[in-house]
């Protein structure tokens, strides 16, 4: 297979995929900007209404954190059942076994486009115009699609491996929601190292933070941890690919007795 | 070779049992054997799918594989014109190439204005007809062939065994998997009877089968 070959057909596979999902539900592709507005809503009325919570402007700092979140969540949730859902068509054909993770990837990236324009549409709204420190959002989604690609593929082996590592998964994004500061501000914390380490051992809390540094508090990021984070992620890319084609036959008797 | 299935209890479950076989180009052979007895394992061994536990498998190497089975590659909530399409592409189809093949596609499955409809609307007949055009698009120089023939009424039947037959000339390599004889009497020009993950019996096919049914 060649590799044009290759991403038309991860292309191919999530865009039906975007389409059989659409057809699932009477609201259809309203639901790619419904459901993270709603997740936006309960988080707002928990820790804002109920619970008081006094960072400024909530509502956006919230819609930040939880709209860039989702994607990352969803997609290594989704991307962890990929190879186990195509079990059939792994035991028919011989295919490169990241093409599974990926087409998922790529249609949660198709989503997140939408879900990013609602977001630009909010903060307009909230007067929180566009400036050049947004070009800044280029680098941070590229970085945080790499980490997604290496998270969702590493989910999608360990799932086919063990069945039990998809509740694991689950588990783990509610942790990561925890620990990235979605609800909660970085800087609130009073241990600045605490702070620091978190920062710079989780990609998530640092790209969070920097999306919410450009978009809401007009600060430049920092471009050093940024390309750290970048380099690291190819890194991990590659390995993980070159991984999946290795052991693609493996992976695909892993798939099949499951 | 040998292969084992794990087990839910962490144990193997051998499935195939130091197998030894050789087919030569041109061959038509017959697998036959119970539920269980390796026909699908050795099938997607033999396409590369994945390896045997021990031991080794040669296969020429310019010489191009496929194996053909039915269903599980649906989904339900898109058309059956859009599943051809993904499945031409999953064959190595240019997405060119795989929109040439969609009528022609969907007239063979005569399934009419269903063709566009959701496949989860199909009844398992019209499913089987659109697996078995779906599957049958590739030139290959071996053919496995999982059940394929096992589909919908009579005159279906009769129309995809003649699909096949167009499709296999002197050069083609072809093992068969078959719960009706006649259809391996048609094809093939060898039969295995497969027990246990052995090979029982190996040979012309009216012999293997008069003994297979023997033992039935």
């Amino acid at each position: 297979m060649t590799n044009s070959q290759y991403f038309s057909l991860v292309d191919t596979i999530a865009r039906m995929s975007l389409k059989a999902e659409a057809q699932r539900y009477y609201l259809g592709y309203v639901w790619w900007i419904l459901e993270p507005l709603l997740w936006v809503g309960v988080f707002y009325v928990v820790f804002y209404k109920l619970l008081g919570t006094r960072t400024p402007d909530f509502l956006m700092f919230l819609a930040v954190g939880k709209l860039m979140f989702i994607w990352f969540s969803k997609t290594v949730n989704y991307a962890s059942n990929s190879l186990m859902s195509h079990a059939g068509l792994i035991g028919r054909m011989d295919l490169p076994k990241s093409l599974f993770p990926l087409a998922v990837i790529l249609e949660c990236c198709y989503r997140q486009v939408a879900v990013f324009f609602l977001l630009s549409v909010l903060l307009i709204y909230q007067h929180y115009l566009p400036t050049m420190l947004w070009l800044w959002l280029l680098p941070l989604m590229l970085v945080q699609a790499l980490i997604i690609i290496v998270c969702g593929c590493v989910a999608s082996m360990l799932v086919a491996f063990k069945r039990d590592f998809g509740l694991l998964i689950n588990l783990g994004m509610v942790f990561m929601m925890f620990v990235s500061g979605i609800f909660w501000d970085i800087r609130d914390i009073t241990n600045t190292e605490a702070a620091d380490a978190l920062l710079t051992w989780n990609p998530v809390a640092f790209l969070l933070h920097s999306y919410r540094q450009v978009l809401l508090w007009q600060e430049v990021p920092d471009g050093m941890h940024l390309l750290n984070l970048g380099a690291v992620a190819v890194i991990g890319v590659v390995i993980v690919l070159r991984f999946m084609q290795r052991y693609s036959a493996h992976l695909a008797r892993l798939v099949v007795s499951a | 070779m040998s292969f084992g299935m794990p087990a839910a209890s962490g144990d193997s479950h051998q499935v195939l049992d130091n197998l030894d076989l050789k087919i030569n180009q041109g061959e038509r052979v017959g697998l036959v054997g119970r539920n269980g007895a390796g026909k699908s394992t050795l099938l997607r061994i033999i396409a590369g799918i994945y390896p045997p536990m021990a031991g080794t498998v040669w296969r020429h190497p310019e010489k191009t594989i496929a194996l053909l089975s039915l269903g599980l590659g649906f989904q339900g909530d898109l058309s059956g014109r859009d599943n051809a399409f993904l499945a031409a592409m999953l064959q190595g189809m240019t997405k060119k190439e795989a929109r040439s093949h969609l009528e022609a596609i969907g007239e063979f499955t005569e399934l009419g204005d269903y063709y566009d409809q959701p496949v989860k609307t199909y009844s398992s007949g019209m499913r089987s007809r659109l697996g078995f055009a779906t599957a049958l698009l590739l030139e290959t120089d071996i053919l496995l062939i999982d059940e394929i023939l096992a589909v919908g009424d009579n005159a279906f039947r009769k129309k995809a065994r003649q699909a096949l037959a167009q499709k296999l000339d002197a050069d083609k390599t072809v093992v068969l998997v078959h719960h009706a004889e006649q259809a391996i009497r048609e094809v093939c020009t060898r039969a295995l009877w497969l027990e246990s993950g052995r090979v029982r019996m190996d040979g012309a096919v009216e012999e293997v089968l008069a003994s297979y049914n023997k033992a039935d």
